[in-house]
């Protein structure tokens, strides 16, 4: 299974049989609030029971993901951010030891190749700041592999059009 | 002594350790600090405060989440930096997270500090808390509470500086104590250990 997140609309992008598109900036999906109900209440599930509830099965179900979005502060912009924060139910709240860090125990997570496409106008500080993030992510989201590409706001359109041509087959 | 605003952008403010954590930084100024939470519907009024107040000093006080700056308070800084502001105070961080390894906080104070660069304010201090999330249901608190009080001094006095605090434990303890601290919370709620470490998500 393959899924896509992105912040814009892109058309040549569509849910197929094996693909999940996801515009989240076209859907309703609230902060998290950090009640641990995931961890500590109903665990495994988000006691929020909006539109995140059916994308953080199919994070975790996914062995292929690509993620477009825009950066801020060498950040991922509001809409992924807020996905990924919503998605901590496909953790526990018990901790291991990985790479001789502590990190949160996965739930069922299969490990994922990523593609990750930041755009935006992006300094060179900023690039290395999203970079390190998505490798603390890689760890806490189960990337056995990923690349990290960054674009413009004016060849975003181009340069997710070749990569998600190369990342679907 | 300059006077000082502290912004709590944790999701959970009213109920967080950031809260806790603040309020031993509050009364290192007795009545020349002002604390909010950052909420959805508080940006303007937060922005207008600080453009009344002429503050010296702009502390966000924050937990690690996913990785980064919580979604609220890049929605707040957003914001900020849309905000014609004249006098701007020198922003410090207080920052938490659950991990054993302060260094887990370090990509959210990089971006903090991107954002300070490119919005034209000074950065100040930094308070890099790890196990932030046990740490107040034990003994260890106090060694932290002065950590804070060092922090809040630094600032008082305009001498910026780093600090850092982690459980003076081993990472191995760390562990055993992490896994009691979410086993008696599960508890609470009437869950047991088996059912908090399921390996199904939405019940699949």
């Amino acid at each position: 299974m393959k899924l896509v997140l992105c912040d814009k609309e892109f058309d040549f992008i569509k849910s197929e049989k094996d693909i999940n598109y996801f515009n989240l900036s076209a859907m309703k999906i609230s902060n998290c609030v950090g009640c641990f109900g995931c961890w500590t209440k109903t665990p495994g599930k988000c006691v929020i029971r909006d539109e995140a509830v059916k994308i953080y099965p199919l994070i975790a179900q996914s062995e292929k993901v690509l993620y477009i979005s825009h950066i801020v502060y060498g950040s991922y912009d509001v809409a992924l951010k807020t996905m990924f924060e919503r998605a901590i139910p496909i953790q526990q709240a018990f901790i291991r030891i990985l790479d001789n860090e502590t990190h949160h125990v996965q739930r069922n997570v299969i490990e994922k190749d990523a593609t990750i496409i930041g755009y935006g106008n992006i300094s060179d500080e900023e690039k290395e700041i999203f970079k390190e993030l998505v490798s603390r992510n890689a760890k806490n989201m189960n990337f056995k592999k990923y690349n990290v590409i960054f674009a413009t706001i004016e060849n975003v359109d181009e340069i997710v059009k070749k990569e998600f041509e190369k990342w679907e087959k | 002594m300059g006077k000082v605003i502290i912004l709590n952008g944790s999701p959970r403010a009213p109920k967080s350790n950031s809260k806790m954590y603040s309020e031993i930084f509050v009364k290192k100024f007795k009545d020349n600090c002002d604390y909010f939470n950052i909420n959805n519907r508080n940006h303007e009024q937060l922005i207008k405060t600080i453009k009344d107040n002429n503050y010296s000093d702009l502390v966000f006080a924050f937990p690690l989440y996913a990785d980064a700056v919580p979604v609220g308070l890049l929605k707040f800084l957003k914001e900020l930096e849309k905000a014609n502001i004249e006098n701007r105070p020198t922003i410090s961080i207080m920052i938490n997270c659950g991990f054993y390894e302060p260094k887990q906080n370090d990509i959210a104070i990089r971006i903090m500090k991107v954002f300070a660069k490119k919005t034209g304010y000074k950065y100040g201090s930094t308070l890099k808390i790890a196990s932030g999330e046990g740490t107040p249901s034990t003994f260890f608190k106090y060694f932290l509470f002065r950590k804070i009080k060092k922090f809040a001094i630094s600032i008082r006095n305009k001498k910026y500086q780093d600090f850092v605090y982690t459980m003076p434990i081993s990472r191995k303890l760390f562990l055993k104590a992490s896994t009691i601290y979410w086993t008696r919370y599960g508890k609470r709620n009437g869950i047991s250990k088996k059912e908090m470490s399921t390996m199904l998500i939405e019940d699949k």
